[in-house]
């Protein structure tokens, strides 16, 4: 009975390759976030800036002239990104009613730059830089740990994203407006579990770097002389 | 800093990313002392033409003009997706690049203005064909290869230019870069999208911001990922002119929802026509297969409607002349029985006896909105003969009657024209007054002409009294909404008064759908005082196609009926009108006829099957003027036959018979009444010159408030007896109030 | 029938038409048929039964009189074929009416037959 079985298996297995048809699939290339707002996507309720935004949003529309008054689209949104700690739909629509512009020009902005979050975040947004340099110091060990670690989705939004301008203090990633940077895998353990805690760690370099800032890890390699005076190389006659 | 300003909109006016800043930034120079500046440029001196060499042909153009426009003059044509001569330049097709010597890249012609003498252009060069060949090839590896079942498959800007500028083959390699794929979107009953085939030549966007003033569409997203959409899912178009924007695709990804898969271009026969859903007089070509009305498109006519056509005008005749229709003679054989299906022999015998057996003063005739004045003419004749002068244009009975002209200004053509002319409102304009109309409904084609001037900065000043509120597309200060408004600016004492007086051109608009109130008032003869005082230009919006035919030819609008309730028998013929408080006298034999059975059909003991615009020749005249005419697309169906040929059958019987049998003889006998009416023509318009004597005092009364009948999109769709019969237009209505709702709009 | 035959009458179906056979003719004109006078001008082939035309177009030597057909209840009178008159028969379309008629509001249905 068993071979049987098996021989049918095998029958229907040749007759498989046979007929299957050759065709490669190619991986499907996706937007990593969607341009169309769906009718329940998250959203809140209703969103205003409160006293304190609305006089700083006074204040940057003020900067513009008379008539271009649309040009503050970008520093409102962020604005509100920052008081909301995400851009939701009525964020959008309430920037476009304050500045008197036709919504779908905020959402055409705010579709544009991948640093609005059209999707609700965690406290923290971690961007962890994946870029060459980066890359060359481990930062793909630095982004799975990142990731083993953040599992709460209120508290942490982790993100790979292109080189952050930190190169020489590599591997670095950003916790929302911070730098953390010269990481080993124990700094970002011990960064993570401040954040968990709800201490706020020392941006900048980690201290097992011991470095203070972008200085050279050794000592410095130039501009080790003290700087010449006025006159140098300029002719004696002068 | 005023200057300033001026002079950078001008400089960004090319730049497709400014457009939302530059339209603030007019605005913003509109509101203080534009005027100032106008005039200094008009003052200038006009600049030097530069030669240019197109494929060295030698052009002489203006500084500023950009290549693309050069290459025109020279009759060479550069392929292009995203440039079109209405819209703001954007630039970002690339397939207009040309060569031009001592450049070293391509340029993109539609962008690049000519600004130095002697620039030498090459388009048939192998660094053109070859940028040409690039272009087509990265648009094509996006765009998917379903033209067979591609509604644009035959007209289709992208398969013509890949056949005459592509390149033979593709380095695409499907198997390790798949083509793109995005999702559809639904935004209306009127577009149907299938934007995996859009190009991003941002046509519709440019449409639906510059000229629809429907700024719902727009691009998301970047790179390869963008999309035009709406951004919100199912966001419905407000617009009453997206229908354009399948028209400007130049590929398949925006067609029409109600034509989809119904006809190919190349089985369609097209027959140039005239629009009559209102009184623009929009030039269109009705396509037909096999005796099928199949759709409409707009033909181009600068001086009408450029080349847009409103959504009713486009929407409405296609699937409201298949239902509801006519087309068997009808008769009831006494009062209290039904109506029964008759030969026209019948029919015409009972009309005839009705003619010879009622006294002539008991005789009326109304026509409807969508008649044509040869028609009018053989029924004024036949009822002059009789001894009748009761031939009446029928006005709605829900409106208010003292907006529109009487019976004694109709001797002046000047007294119920659009003087100005649509394409007037773009010449110097001062000041525009809107008076009791809701124009972006009532003429949809003009306000987007006026739209259209107010963002070229060529009319700054708009102001309204009516409504209050309405969503016009452009800026505009409103006034009031009484008659007393009237009388205070005629009496001077109103602020605008100064503007008036200061303006060299001020053109005062006052429609004709105006509701009905308790009390009639009398504007018309208010602002035709206003005018008069003031040196304005005055201008009456029609609402219907057959009106200034009806006044050329002397018919009394239906406001002048007099009717008494004896029981002595009478006559009534209608002619396509539809009203349901039409007043019909006692014990009165009612003909009906028309092509749509509508409102008041049902009362009718005759009925009479006529013929549609689509399905006769006939003469039709524009609200400013224009003698146009419909041409015979397809037959009448079954037994309608052409309505001036049903009313001189009638003379026959009723032993009257009409001196004419052909349509030229009726058209002479047009000419002895009417000269003008005979000399058709889409281009040229004859602007009457007899001034009438001015109005100097106007009697006052109590003041009555001026709101049109059409308030928002939702009242535009069905106004009249064919676009009631549509299902398209029906659609249109659910979807526009679906979306108010969703917007939170009241309507 | 428009000529002079002369023949042994066979037999009369309920249409009143009359068979007749007369062998001295040529075999294909020694069987006729005499329409019934009603009918005047108006005669056609097709007035003719089907059990008859049998016997009429040699299909059978036995007519109807001596060797009648087999009555079902399934089977109906014969007519004839009414082509070219108001009583014809037309297939009814399947497809959709491109343009349907007017019908009033208030309730009543006017019958349109239109051909």
């Amino acid at each position: 009975m068993r071979i049987l079985l098996k021989l049918i298996q095998t029958k229907d297995a040749f007759i498989c390759s046979l007929t299957k048809r050759m065709f490669t699939r190619s991986t499907v290339r996706c937007s990593d976030q969607l341009f169309v707002h769906r009718e329940n996507d998250p959203d809140t309720k209703t969103f205003e800036f409160t006293i304190e935004n609305i006089k700083r949003a006074e204040s940057i529309v003020s900067i513009y002239p008379e008539g271009f008054q649309a040009a503050a689209i970008i520093p409102l949104l962020d604005l509100a990104q920052r008081q909301q700690g995400w851009l939701p739909i009525s964020a959008m629509n309430y920037v476009a009613d304050y500045l008197k512009v036709p919504r779908m020009r905020v959402y055409e902005v705010a579709t544009f730059y991948t640093m609005f979050n059209r999707q609700p975040m965690g406290k923290y947004h971690i961007q962890v830089c994946t870029t060459t340099p980066c890359m060359l110091r481990g930062a793909e060990e630095v982004y799975e740990t990142v990731k083993k670690l953040c599992t709460d989705p209120k508290l942490f939004t982790v993100s790979s994203v292109e080189c952050l301008g930190a190169c020489v203090n590599a591997p670095m990633f950003a916790v929302n407006d911070d730098y953390y940077e010269d990481l080993t895998l124990d700094d970002v353990k011990e960064i993570i579990n401040d954040l968990k805690a709800g201490r706020k760690p020392k941006p900048g370099p980690s201290k097992r770097s011991g470095r203070l800032c972008c200085e050279p890890k050794n000592g410095l390699t130039s501009l080790t002389t003290p700087p010449p005076g006025p006159g140098f190389k300029v002719r004696s006659d002068l | 800093m005023l200057r300033f300003v001026a002079a950078s909109c001008k400089r960004t006016a090319n730049n497709p990313s400014c457009v939302v800043w530059l339209k603030e930034c007019r605005r913003h120079a509109r509101t203080s002392g534009s005027k100032q500046q106008q005039t200094s440029a008009a003052q200038e001196t006009k600049p030097k033409l530069l030669e240019v060499f197109i494929d060295e042909k030698k052009v002489l153009v203006e500084p500023g003009t950009t290549i693309l426009e050069a290459a025109a003059m020279a009759g060479v044509e550069i392929p292009r997706f995203c440039y079109h001569e209405r819209l703001s330049v954007a630039g970002n097709c690339r397939m207009c690049l040309v060569e031009v010597e001592k450049s070293i890249k391509p340029v993109a012609s539609c962008a690049m203005p000519i600004m130095m003498n002697g620039m030498k252009v090459k388009t048939n060069s192998p660094m053109t064909k070859q940028a040409r060949e690039g272009v087509m090839e990265f648009l094509l590896m996006n765009h998917p290869l379903d033209c067979p079942i591609c509604d644009q498959g035959g007209e289709c800007d992208l398969q013509d230019q890949s056949m005459a500028f592509g390149s033979d083959r593709s380095r695409l390699q499907v198997e390790l870069d798949p083509k793109r794929a995005v999702e559809d979107k639904n935004i209306g009953p009127l577009v149907k999208t299938i934007m995996t085939r859009c190009i991003h030549c941002t046509r519709c966007v440019r449409f639906m911001n510059e000229i629809a003033g429907c700024e719902d569409l727009g691009t998301t997203g970047r790179g390869s990922d963008m999309q035009i959409g709406t951004y919100l899912e199912n966001t419905a178009l407000l617009s009453e002119l997206s229908g354009n924007i399948v028209d400007l695709c130049p590929v398949g990804a925006l067609t029409s929802k109600p034509y989809a898969f119904t006809a190919r271009p190349w089985e369609l026969r097209r027959v140039d026509s005239v629009d009559v859903l209102d009184a623009v007089g929009s030039n269109i070509s009705v396509c037909t297969r096999s005796g099928d009305l199949m759709r409409i498109l707009p033909r181009e006519n600068d001086a009408v409607n450029e080349e847009w056509l409103a959504d009713k005008s486009r929407h409405a005749p296609v699937d409201g002349l298949k239902a509801q229709r006519l087309t068997v003679p009808l008769l009831r054989p006494s009062k209290s029985s039904q109506l029964q299906m008759c030969d026209w022999e019948d029919a015409l015998l009972a009309v005839g006896r009705a003619l010879n057996g009622i006294q002539p003063s008991r005789m009326e005739a109304i026509v409807g909105p969508f008649v044509d004045a040869e028609t009018m003419v053989v029924l004024k004749d036949l009822f002059n003969t009789i001894g009748s002068e009761n031939v009446y244009l029928h006005v709605d009975s829900d409106l208010d009657k003292s907006c529109f002209p009487s019976s004694k200004d109709l001797d002046f053509q000047k007294n119920y024209l659009f003087n100005t002319s649509i394409a007037g409102l773009e010449d110097g304009v001062d000041l525009l007054l809107l008076i009791g109309t809701n124009i972006r409904f009532e003429a949809p084609l003009v306000n987007a002409r006026i739209r259209k001037a107010w963002r070229n900065n060529l009319i700054n000043d708009i102001a309204v009294i009516g409504e209050n509120g309405l969503d016009l597309l452009y800026d505009y200060e409103y006034l009031g909404d009484s008659t007393k408004v009237l009388a205070d600016i005629v009496a001077g004492k109103h602020k605008i008064v100064d503007r008036l007086k200061k303006a060299q051109k001020a053109v005062v608009i006052l429609g004709q759908q105006i509701l009905k109130k308790d009390s009639d008032s009398n504007a018309y003869e208010m602002v035709r005082a206003l005018c008069d005082k003031y040196g304005a230009e005055f201008n009456l919006l029609h609402a219907n196609a057959s009106t200034v035919a009806a006044f050329d030819l002397g018919l009394k609008p239906s406001s002048e009926r007099k009717t008494d309730n004896s029981d002595e028998q009478s006559l009534l013929w209608l002619i396509g009108v539809d009203d349901e408080n039409l007043t019909i006298p006692n014990n009165s034999f009612v003909i009906y006829q028309g092509h749509t059975g509508d409102i008041c059909a049902n009362t009718a003991d005759v009925i009479l099957p006529g013929s549609a615009f689509t399905e006769k020749q006939g003469t039709m005249i524009s609200m400013e003027g224009r003698v146009q005419q419909t041409l015979a697309a397809i037959t009448p169906p079954n037994m309608a036959r052409e309505d001036w040929k049903i009313v001189r059958a009638c003379s026959e019987l009723a032993n009257y018979p009409l001196p004419y049998d052909t349509l030229l003889e009726v058209r002479e006998r047009m000419q002895q009444l009417a000269p003008h009416l005979t000399r058709h023509s889409n281009r040229k318009l004859e602007k009457p010159s007899l001034r009438p004597p001015p109005i100097s005092s106007v009697s006052a009364q109590s003041p009555v408030s001026l709101l049109p009948r059409m308030k928002s999109l939702v009242d535009y769709w069905q106004t009249d007896a064919i676009s009631r019969c549509s299902p398209t237009m029906s659609k249109c209505v659910l979807s526009t109030k679906k979306e108010f709702d969703k917007r939170g709009i009241k309507y | 029938m428009d000529t002079l035959k002369f023949g042994d009458l066979v037999g009369v179906d309920k249409y009143g038409n009359k068979y007749y056979q007369n062998n001295y003719y040529f075999y294909g004109k020694n069987r006729w048929v005499e329409y019934n006078d009603k009918v005047f001008f108006d005669y056609d082939a097709s007035q003719v039964p089907a059990e008859w035309h049998n016997w009429l177009h040699y299909m059978t030597d036995d007519p109807p009189t001596t060797n009648p057909r087999v009555q079902y209840k399934w089977m109906i009178d014969h007519t004839e074929n009414f082509s070219g008159t108001n009583r014809q028969y037309v297939p009814y379309s399947t497809v959709k009416q491109k343009i349907t008629q007017w019908q009033p509001k208030d309730g009543q249905k006017i019958k349109y037959n239109v051909k």
